[in-house]
């Protein structure tokens, strides 16, 4: 891929480090230059600094260092200009329950000083958007998480933002949910050429959504590119094992092999890289007991974005 | 100035709707008037110069400040809940200014204070206060008022914003509550306070607002209050420093805790 234009960049970060307190290190120097009209997903365990990167980028928290920019603004210096391009859709639900779905979205719009028309035009056309039309006059207390997803989501699509930020927007909701809002956003960017950083906990849900990915643990990002460019470099299968007995022989026995490209210990399970998962089945099976290593599970996968996170953060992602 | 108009319309909307929330607020101090004040006043009365009636007239003020406060104390519950909750972040995201955040919902704690306000005063004439049919008095007497709110809205905002622990907030806040009721002239007068007590008394916000309310709203209130030795535009000059004391602390409290 060439090197991104910095014109293009919806959003530009450099050696962002946040400390809460002493001992608090939330974000450890994290780079980002996310181009516009994508969708990024930062994927990280609970923790890790994904919200408190959002936070910092929708200038809801100052940096300790470094800088970054949103649709070209400095946050620091130019919040209200970072504000005023942004949509933000937070980890938890903030509705208030006595409005109702209407009139939660006209005073959002109204802090940003839409004029009443536009309002009201704009509202009918997300709730359409969303499939919201028939509850909107019914207090939120009243909609069920999924539609209060959606409203949170239309919610920041109100302005008409350049870019959106969705910490967890899927979060909690059941699959068939999840599946509409992971269109509406596909449609936001490809009909409305907005640039999209969203946090996910579901694997499959980034992979299929996102242009790029990065993975983030400890508040520094490990490695970041396409979901497919990630997934590939985990070999052509992938071999799962579980299992107790002289492992650190084993272990050493297997990296010994050049068919083995990955080899990852965490939480006791063990994944292996290989370029053919049929044909080193057998191979490695036999090197487990040569070795005094019992194996209680064993399965051939191809790899997916799941293996990567577990590569990579030596936690399986539902952590 | 726009965002904090449209956070109060918002919190009205809100309140409204809470039945609950609107039938206790106007039955709170209906019932303040009646029980404690009629109750007080047959013990007091008679040995009162004015009578029976003397008491309620006398406490009256002191029942609004009393009922402003708790209004400021239940919207410092509110603004706390709503930073836990999170709903503050979206419009900390919203390209307003952090103050028109505070002022929003201090200005529907003074809105709530203004009609209990004048629910008191009704249901005190109703009683038999004897109050002054001036309306220039009754508007200064609720201009005092939503300063006296203002000001105590901004310290129960502060402190809404520094802790995230709603039992520590009620803890502190009805520390503070306490004294600045009884810590001033509003039960009883200045002159049979012993020194420290008056010395507390005077540096009391309460103070100043119940001693503005009996010069504009009772009839011959000056007599009443003269007793204190303070004059009315010393009232509003003490409110008006509250009020800016109580919104800077809000407000530079509000910014630390977004580090």
């Amino acid at each position: 891929m060439s090197e991104p234009s910095r014109k293009n960049l919806a959003v530009e970060a450099k050696g962002l480090v946040k400390r809460f307190g002493e001992d608090v290190l939330a974000v450890d120097g994290v780079d980002l230059a996310i181009q516009a009209n994508t969708i990024y997903a930062l994927l990280g365990p609970n923790g890790a600094g994904k919200t408190t990167t959002i936070n910092i980028l929708t200038t809801l928290l100052e940096p300790t260092e470094g800088w970054a920019k949103v649709a070209g603004f400095n946050v620091l210096e130019q919040a209200n200009e970072v504000r005023k391009s942004i949509g933000v859709t937070f980890q938890e639900t903030i509705l208030d329950d006595e409005l109702t779905g209407k009139q939660a979205l006209d005073y959002h719009a109204r802090l940003y000083r839409m004029g009443k028309e536009e309002r009201q035009a704009k509202i009918a056309e997300l709730l359409a958007l969303v499939e919201l039309e028939e509850a909107a006059n019914r207090q939120v207390s009243t909609y069920s998480g999924g539609m209060k997803r959606r409203l949170e989501l239309i919610r920041g699509l109100m302005t008409e933002p350049k870019v959106l930020f969705l910490d967890e927007p899927t979060l909690g909701l059941d699959p068939q949910s999840r599946a509409r809002i992971g269109d509406y956003i596909v449609e936001l960017k490809e009909q409305r050429g907005m640039s999209v950083l969203l946090t996910t906990h579901y694997m499959d849900e980034a992979e299929k959504l996102s242009d790029k990915v990065a993975i983030i643990d400890h508040g520094k990002i490990l490695i970041q590119g396409t979901p497919s460019e990630l997934v590939e470099q985990m070999g052509a299968d992938v071999i799962t094992i579980t299992g107790h007995g002289n492992q650190d022989a084993f272990v050493a026995k297997v990296n010994d092999l050049a068919c083995c490209e990955t080899i990852t210990t965490g939480n006791g399970i063990l994944q292996i890289g290989v370029d053919s998962g049929s044909r080193r089945l057998v191979e490695i099976i036999s090197i487990a007991n040569n070795e005094g290593y019992v194996v209680d599970d064993i399965s051939v996968a191809k790899p997916s974005l799941g293996d990567v996170f577990l590569k990579y953060t030596g936690r399986q992602f539902r952590d | 100035m726009s965002a904090a108009f449209t956070l109060w319309n918002k919190q009205m909307v809100k309140s409204l709707r809470n039945q609950m929330e609107m039938s206790g607020m106007l039955i709170q101090p209906i019932l303040w008037v009646v029980l404690f004040g009629v109750g007080m006043g047959s013990l007091l009365g008679p040995s009162m110069p004015g009578g029976e009636d003397f008491y309620i007239t006398f406490m009256l003020p002191g029942i609004i400040a009393l009922t402003a406060s708790g209004g400021a104390i239940g919207g410092g519950a509110t603004w706390l809940h709503e930073r836990l909750q999170g709903i503050v972040k979206e419009y900390l995201a919203a390209p307003i200014p952090r103050m028109s955040i505070l002022m929003g919902n201090a200005l529907s704690i003074v809105t709530k204070g203004l009609i209990q306000s004048v629910v008191i005063l009704i249901v005190g004439i109703l009683v038999g206060a004897n109050l002054s049919s001036n309306p220039l008095g009754w508007l200064g007497a609720l201009l005092l008022v939503s300063g006296f709110t203002l000001g105590f809205a901004g310290m129960a905002l502060s402190m809404a914003s520094s802790t995230d622990n709603t039992g520590a907030y009620h803890a502190m806040i009805m520390l503070l509550n306490l004294p600045l009721l009884f810590l001033s002239n509003a039960l009883y007068p200045l002159q049979t306070m012993p020194t420290w007590m008056r010395v507390g008394a005077l540096i009391n916000p309460t103070t100043y607002v119940v001693t503005g309310l009996r010069y504009m709203l009772i009839n011959n209130g000056a007599e009443l209050a003269q007793v204190d030795g303070i004059p009315l535009w010393l009232c509003f000059l003490a409110i008006a420093i509250f009020v800016i004391a109580g919104m800077w602390l809000a407000y530079s409290t509000f910014k630390r805790s977004l580090q």
